[in-house]
């Protein structure tokens, strides 16, 4: 298995003959096997429970619901994976999204409008965030640094941080749920008013398809320079056409979501349509939690593969002493991961704020368990150096679409806790059978 | 280096200023205070500070009542831990306390704790949640009749019609039987039974978190709406379930259905200023904790649990017992939860009473100041405007 | 260019180290310790265990600066406080552990902290493919896995990346930790080849070895260490192995021991 993964020269015959054998062909598309792995564990634990519901769980609407209520753990999951990658850990990201949530709340409710900023000023908003997003990396920051610099064990200084920051939320607030954000903002919440709408979800899906294949080309422009093996033709042309098909799959059914009748009413009034028969079909798109998840797990793949800073993460991760000796300022680059956790800690909970218009004190809690738990689930080994951005994510839609097709079909939270205790050790338990037969990656 | 070596001592004081930050809300025994019925020390644990309300009407109130009567108010908090309240109570003796204020987080699992107060003497008030023993006084509020109201006020809205119910924390005897209890005094079973109502989904909120309340409500909006089935209303126990439905509802383009709570949390009473909640059951705690404190005073002078009174006019006649100021007779469910089985307890108790909230008379909610105005009428289009706010 | 067995010793040595003393709380590891090498030679560095050898080399790579004592390379003196400045300085070093990152792959680790970059910032993974399957085709043309983690290869192949690593940086110092401690009998000759060919370019080598052949066989010079300090250097050509033996477990010159000293060695 390892060896089908390595560089294997153009079997020249081959790309005449057409693939022989699956496990070929995949190996010669370079897929990682374990990420198709646990897309199709999720595939199959949705489908178990849209046959438990008779039927009705796979639709356009309640799949935009899952992938938004999975966005703020997804998002966090992916700042997670390079912790645990270099050997920390943290357990304070549940009280970060709390703190910064009601930041948001108190910002655009009290504190802004008491500088003349109120909730009509425009992009009100937009300060809010900025702040939020300042204080989550200042957070993530000091804890980095004393982690990093200081010494003091990272499980010490976040479980600290855990206690302390949620009692910083109940003096913020004494005490109260704080509501009533600017309706720009909400939209960053998802919902029917917060999705992009049709046209923009088309966009994204044409861009997207479009920078898959310049991917795609580019990458193997790199390989030819040198004159490396490359993967035969007819599978960089399938990864593409498969790449660009799953884009567009998603965008339309992101676009078989409707506004709903009462809404859709409204929309044709104003717009000047007349409605037809059976109501106004008003596709809604992307919703922006969802653009953020994507935003997200671009970019952080792109820290993680191809920079410098998440090389330095991962060798860390893999030989603490070897990252030293080879002159990386290691101390330096886990200060940063936990900068980069607390930013993204302000992402997850401006998502959070949106969803309920305010803050409660409760906002986060426990967030932290869900979050390393999709992380590892998702293949992050806590010995260190293992563990990648995407499938964080898939993990975080593992563990969501648990809780979610159960809430569905009408099974109550205990057991929801039960089935979700019992997937992560059946999860990791696997991977780690794998790890061990496989040997390799 | 020197650094390096500090690292274990920071890291103990981090983690010691972190539980001083969180737990106990540190108020220590207040400066030596005697006053004319001599050193009384109230000491109150809580089970869950973190919720609004206590901190915000209860405390304070209990208290101010407490010092106005030359007695000495101490506390901690048990963050939802039972075992970290056994501690919390034993410390709270050792620390001189003559009477004990106990809001219990598991009513089956305080048992040692009263045992440690018995013999030490010190007279035990269960407040706001039920203790399932013979030897406490029960301050509270009628939370069957809590129930009642919230649904009395819904039947009101919608008598008929498809409900979602969302309870509370699934350990919590108040979400499992008192409030469902109350709900079939106003008629929720009989309604069941004869059709005019029927029940779309039925869950319970771990810890009565807004966010998973939120979740759930999602979900089941869109199993309904893959079945078709339109909700008319939701009979939620509390406010800070109540708050994450409305946000479901919000997020899942439903124009505003009927939604109950309980607790009179400020973004809640907001909500039906605005009409996004139906109906409030209001508490005013701050009458509770009068009470209570009242309670405790006399209980340092006279221990006996049945001679207790609530001096007159302490308390807001709406919100006193129906069975007046003097100590009553209340039968509990009984460990097993099932009324009428052979184990229920008899104590000694203050029923208080809770008054319904709806748009029509927020008036109530400024005139005892429990919000003003300005909050209360935060966000409310002119146009639309409840009587309190115009 | 001198021949692969003698040094050539001019005016400058490459690399000069004068009294070094390393200290760890109050046990002195290195202590007031003076060697030098001269291009083209091999400076075998040799010890029982705990004699400082290790500690010695390594505020010569920069993992654990002296608290006093000079490095002088070409006759300037340089100050070495981190890995960074020793690489500065073309001196290398293959540790005893190799330090690796065993799980990224041959190439990450080669360039591990001097990474190639694209013109946008990125790592340029095709280029530092290309550079590292140029310097090990020289050292290990059989090997194929540039893609997978290191920790999958053998101890020969892991020994090949680390040497590599060092290689390509045009190094002018070497330091190599017991190089060939893991390796068989095939593996260990053809790191005994390397080494004849980078004296033969003009390296200075600091080899450690506890293996005496292995160290007869390579070093011009050898310096015993013992305890901390420096027993004294001698010229291979000058000495017997079990000279040097006596120096390593007695502590003292050949000419300082005593005859019972000497016996008891070799009863």
């Amino acid at each position: 298995m390892a060896d089908a993964l390595t560089n294997a020269p153009a079997p020249a015959q081959g790309a005449a003959r057409g693939p022989r054998r699956l496990g070929a062909a995949l190996s010669a598309t370079e897929v990682d096997l374990r990420l198709f792995g646990m897309l199709v564990a999720l595939v199959g634990i949705l489908i178990g429970f849209h046959i438990m519901s008779g039927g009705k769980l796979i639709q356009p609407a309640n799949m935009i619901t899952l992938a938004v209520q999975a966005s703020g753990t997804a998002i966090m999951a992916t700042g997670m994976v390079l912790i645990i990658v270099s050997r920390n850990i943290d357990l304070s990201v549940g009280s970060i999204v709390g703190v910064v949530a009601m930041s948001y709340a108190l910002l655009m409710t009290d504190w802004l409008p008491a500088l003349g900023l109120g909730l009509d000023a425009p992009f009100q908003w937009l300060i809010a965030l900025a702040i939020g997003l300042g204080i989550g990396a200042t957070i993530g920051g000091f804890q980095g640094f004393l982690i990093a610099y200081v010494g003091i064990p990272a499980f010490i200084v976040t479980l600290g941080g855990l206690l302390s920051l949620r009692g910083v939320v109940w003096l913020m607030s004494s005490g109260a749920a704080v509501s009533g954000l600017q309706s720009e903002f909400r939209k960053i919440g998802g919902g029917v008013l917060g999705s992009i709408g049709e046209t923009a979800t088309w966009i994204v899906a044409g861009v997207a398809c479009v920078a898959i294949v310049a991917l795609i080309v580019y990458n193997r422009r790199q390989r030819q320079r040198f004159g490396f093996p490359v993967r035969p033709m007819w599978a960089e042309v399938i990864l593409g056409a498969i790449g660009c098909a799953v884009v567009i799959g998603l965008a339309a059914f992101a676009n078989s979501n409707y506004l709903p009748a009462g809404l859709a009413t409204q929309y044709a009034a104003e717009h000047g349509i007349t409605e037809p028969p059976g109501g106004l079909k008003v596709p809604l798109g992307f919703p922006w939690p969802v653009l953020l998840v994507i935003g997200v797990t671009l970019v952080m793949t792109f820290l993680a593969t191809r920079r410098r800073f998440g090389r330095y993460v991962y060798a860390y991760g893999g030989n603490p002493d070897a990252a030293d000796l080879a002159g990386i300022n290691t101390r330096w680059t886990i200060m940063k991961t936990f900068v980069l956790m607390g930013v993204l800690c302000a992402v997850a909970a401006a998502i959070a704020s949106a969803r309920l218009n305010g803050a409660t004190l409760d906002v986060g809690q426990s967030d932290e368990l869900y979050v390393i738990a999709a992380a590892v689930v998702g293949g992050t080994s806590f010995a260190g150096g293992v563990g990648t951005i995407p499938g964080a994510i898939l993990g975080a839609f593992v563990m969501q679409s648990l809780a979610y097709g159960l809430s569905f079909n009408g099974v109550n939270s205990p057991t929801q806790n039960v089935v979700a205790g019992i997937v992560l050790i059946v999860a990791v338990g696997l991977d780690t059978y794998n790890r061990r037969r496989g040997g390799g990656k | 280096m020197v650094i390096r070596r500090l690292a274990p001592i920071l890291a103990i004081v981090a983690l010691v200023l972190a539980a001083c930050t969180n737990g106990g809300n540190g108020e220590s025994q207040a400066a030596g205070s005697e006053g004319a019925s001599g050193d009384c020390t109230v000491a109150v644990s809580w089970n869950n500070f973190q919720q609004p309300r206590w901190a915000a009407k209860d405390q304070p109130n209990i208290k101010e009542t407490v010092e106005a009567g030359g007695g000495t108010y101490i506390e901690a908090d048990a963050n939802l831990d039972t075992v970290q309240q056994l501690t919390d109570i034993e410390s709270l003796i050792g620390q001189g306390a003559d009477v004990l204020i106990l809001l219990a987080q598991d009513t089956a699992g305080v048992g040692p704790a009263l045992e440690a107060a018995a013999n030490a003497g010190v007279p035990v008030i269960a407040y706001d949640r039920l203790i399932e023993s013979e030897e406490i006084l029960y301050i509270t509020f009628d939370n069957v009749g809590v129930g009642r109201a919230e649904a009395e006020a819904m039947f009101e809205a919608v008598p008929e019609g498809n409900y979602v119910l969302i309870k509370g924390d699934p350990g919590d005897p108040n979400a499992s039987t008192f409030l469902p209890l109350g709900w079939d005094e106003a008629g929720l079973q009989d309604k069941i039974d004869s059709g005019e109502i029927t029940i779309v989904a039925d869950q319970f909120t771990d810890a009565w978190d807004t966010q998973t309340a939120q979740n759930n409500m999602e979900a089941i909006i869109d199993s309904a709406n893959a079945d078709d089935i339109q909700i008319d209303a939701v009979l939620a126990e509390n406010d800070s379930t109540a708050l994450g439905v409305v946000a479901a509802l919000q997020a899942k383009g439903y124009d505003p259905i009927p939604v109950s709570g309980q607790d009179g949390d400020t973004a809640n009473l907001q909500n039906v200023a605005k009409g996004l909640q139906y109906v409030d059951v209001w508490k005013d705690a701050n009458e509770l904790g009068k009470a209570a404190g009242a309670a405790a005073l006399q209980l340092c002078e006279n221990p006996d649990l049945a001679s207790v009174t609530i001096p007159d006019g302490l308390v807001n006649p709406d919100v006193a017992p129906t069975a007046g100021l003097s100590v009553a007779d209340f039968t509990t469910p009984g460990p097993d939860g099932e009324p009428d089985s052979g184990d229920e307890n008899v104590v000694n108790s203050f029923i208080l009473q809770p008054q319904p909230i709806t748009a029509e008379n927020l008036d109530l909610i400024l005139d005892s100041g429990w919000l003003t105005k300005d909050v209360l009428c935060e966000g409310v289009e002119a146009d639309s405007a409840p009587p309190a706010c115009q | 260019m001198a021949g692969a067995s003698s040094a050539t010793e001019g005016p400058t040595p490459l690399v000069e180290m004068r009294n070094i003393q390393v200290s760890f709380g109050g046990v002195r590891a290195v202590d007031d310790v003076s060697v030098e090498v001269y291009p083209g030679e091999v400076l075998g560095l040799v010890g029982g265990n705990g004699a400082g050898k290790s500690t010695l080399i390594r505020t010569l790579s920069g993992a654990h600066p002296a608290d006093s004592g000079e490095i002088l390379v070409d006759g300037k003196p340089q100050v070495i406080d981190n890995p960074r400045d020793a690489k500065d300085l073309n001196i290398e070093c293959i540790y005893q552990q190799l330090a690796l990152a065993d799980n990224v792959d041959a190439p990450a680790n080669v360039f591990l902290g001097r990474e190639m970059t694209t013109s946008w910032g990125t790592l340029d993974d095709g280029a530092m493919e290309n550079e590292t399957r140029k310097v090990m085709g020289r050292l290990n043309p059989n090997f194929t896995r540039f893609k997978q983690p290191v920790v999958s290869l053998s101890g020969g192949q892991r020994q090949a990346v680390a040497i590599a690593r060092a290689v390509h940086f045009n190094a002018r110092i070497m330091i190599m930790d017991e190089p060939t401690a893991a390796l068989g009998p095939a593996e260990t000759a053809q790191v005994h080849h390397l080494i004849q060919q980078l004296k033969s370019e003009g390296l200075g080598i600091f080899l450690i070895s506890h293996d005496i052949h292995d160290v007869f066989d390579l070093s011009d010079r050898i310096s015993v260490m013992y305890h901390g300090r420096l027993v004294g250097t001698v010229r291979k050509a000058d000495v017997t192995p079990d000279d040097v033996l006596a120096m390593i477990i007695l502590g003292k010159k050949p000419d300082e021991a005593t005859r019972e000293e000497l016996a008891d060695l070799r009863a």
